[in-house]
């Protein structure tokens, strides 16, 4: 072997050892006891303790905390689902002289600073006496997911074969019908993939759910930096373990996410 | 394509409608705020029109927010794609098929995590005594302290370092899918004409992906300007005000510090403005 793709191939160990390394660090951290964190040389062996883990899911404000973030984005994603995939289907499929600039909105969407949404958002929430509830939540997210899932969902049903949809026309299936039962299920793989996306994209948001709520509504994320901030006495195992149960839905998105690319990229080469 | 059905109206117009108000109402009501003296401590409030944005401009914290978040936008930008081509070069060069599925599914985890979950990860490996990061450092200098995090020199680089970490490794898998659709023939030509193998990228297969690369670029320009919760969890603008970007200097003036809600929203709109007019303009040009 030629030192060159020698050291290319340890240069790319590096780099998913680095992707992967800190996160098994911190689940490993998670099932230590205190003592055994706070070493000046990392430990590898120790007894391990599953006393974090059950604190953390035995916590009230951590329950609240899931329950309200599946809640809110679980809404959030539906209501995406219900008013971006038709949208996303009729601009693909009905081009018009709009179509363009109706793309471009729903990308600058995503141009909007998030505090700029939150300030006036809170202010009228509070006015509104829904601040502070997962309803104010749900209706802030939908404004995510609706575009997201709009924008990624016009190229997978463009991807469509145009053919099999005529050849649904010609026999005698109706607009709504052809949507429903060819287009829908042909550019499904990717849809599910734009789907997965955006509750990835609502379950990791962090400062609008941190702006509108105080209490009662308060998402998995704001209650896991809270816990950080108890004084100097971290409670690191605690903490590494409320990171761990944070990330976790994401990753669960893992197969669904990467097969998503591989269709992307698939499409593109035919 | 049926040329007569409502199916374009039906599906189209409601959601328009649904995303034009949940846009407008507070990108309006955004300016709105910004003109008045709203504060959090009291419901009284009263026009006081372009004050807001007068003080803005001899208010030395927000200019070193305005520059802070020029510098993060660069430093990511430039990282991020550097790592992305960096990366997906070599995946293409050096691993097998199977390896690059490996590598491909190792790669996309770090983007998933929540961001808040990544600054904490990377939060404890920095910590000075005890992170799994610095604990190279300790063992090479026999145990002096290096806490990135504090110091004012490298605390922004520390923080997108994990921006870095999150996108460049995703980006990477991207890169390599694109180079993977090229067609074969003119890297074969290449190689007969004894071209180096980074000739070949450099000059060859890199230039061929040039639209693709910019659009990706673009995409982590977007999203780079959401970079609030690492540097809330990670630093909280600290030291001093070294990496106190405009929306963590928002938040701050609009929630913690002063409750200064139209003093923040100002802030928030001219960050609007900026990114609207700036990314309209890209977006033109890419698409052109």
């Amino acid at each position: 072997m030629r030192p060159g793709r020698l050291i290319g191939k340890t240069v790319l160990a590096f780099a998913g050892f680095m992707a992967v390394f800190p996160l098994l660090w911190t689940a490993l951290n998670s099932l230590k006891n205190n003592v055994d964190i706070i070493t000046r040389v990392p430990r590898v062996v120790f007894t391990p303790t599953l006393a974090n883990i059950s604190y953390i899911i035995g916590r009230d404000s951590v329950m609240t905390g899931l329950y309200n973030s599946v809640i809110a984005c679980g809404v959030a994603v539906l209501i995406g689902v219900v008013l971006g995939l038709p949208a996303a289907y009729a601009v693909a499929r009905y081009p018009n002289r709009w179509a363009g600039d109706i793309q471009f909105f729903v990308l600058s969407l995503r141009f909007l600073p998030p505090v700029a949404v939150a300030i006036p958002l809170m202010v009228i929430w509070l006015q509104l006496g829904l601040y502070d509830t997962l309803a104010a939540l749900i209706v802030t997210y939908s404004l995510l997911t609706i575009s997201v899932i709009m924008w990624l969902a016009i190229p997978a049903f463009q991807a469509v074969p145009k053919e099999v949809e005529e050849a649904a026309f010609v026999d005698g299936y109706g607009a709504y019908s052809v949507f429903w039962r060819i287009a829908l299920p042909v550019a499904a793989r990717s849809l599910i993939g734009a789907v997965a996306f955006s509750f990835v994209l609502v379950w990791n948001e962090f400062l609008i759910a941190l702006m509108l709520s105080s209490s009662n509504a308060k998402t998995l994320p704001i209650v896991a930096s809270e816990l950080s901030q108890q004084g100097m006495n971290v409670p690191w195992g605690i903490l590494n373990a409320s990171v761990v149960l944070l990330s976790l839905p994401p990753l669960l998105f893992l197969g669904v996410l990467s097969g998503f690319l591989n269709s992307v990229f698939r499409q593109k080469k035919t | 394509m049926p040329r007569r059905s409502s199916l374009p109206v039906t599906f189209v117009v409601p959601t328009l409608v649904i995303l034009l108000i949940l846009s407008m109402v507070p990108t309006l009501y955004a300016i709105v705020i910004a003109l008045q003296n709203r504060e959090l401590s009291s419901t009284a409030y009263s026009y006081v029109w372009f004050s807001n944005f007068v003080d803005l401009f001899f208010d030395r914290r927000f200019l070193n927010a305005v520059w802070v978040s020029v510098k993060w936008e660069v430093v990511t930008v430039v990282a991020t794609m550097a790592v992305a081509i960096g990366l997906g070069v070599l995946m293409f060069e050096v691993a097998s098929p199977r390896l690059r599925n490996i590598y491909c599914l190792l790669f996309i985890i770090p983007v998933l995590l929540p961001r808040v979950s990544a600054a904490f990860v990377w939060k404890f490996a920095y910590h000075p005594l005890y992170g799994i990061a610095t604990y190279p450092y300790r063992l090479l200098t026999g145990g002096l302290i290096f806490d990135p995090l504090s110091k004012p020199a490298t605390a922004l680089f520390a923080v997108a370092s994990v921006d870095v970490w999150q996108w460049g490794l995703f980006f990477a898998v991207i890169v390599l899918k694109l180079l993977e659709t090229l067609p074969p023939q003119p890297i074969e030509a290449a190689r007969l004409d004894h071209a180096r193998r980074w000739q070949i990228h450099a000059y060859v297969t890199l230039p061929m992906l040039k639209a693709p690369l910019i659009s990706l670029m673009f995409v982590k320009m977007i999203e780079s300007l959401r970079s609030f919760d690492l540097i809330y969890v990670m630093t909280r603008g600290g030291p001093g005000v070294a990496t106190e970007t405009l929306d963590m200097y928002a938040f701050s003036q609009g929630f913690i510090e002063s409750g200064k809600v139209s003093y923040a929203s100002a802030m928030a709109v001219l960050m609007m403005i900026a990114t609207v007019i700036t990314f309209t303009m890209l977006w033109k040009r890419v698409q052109a």
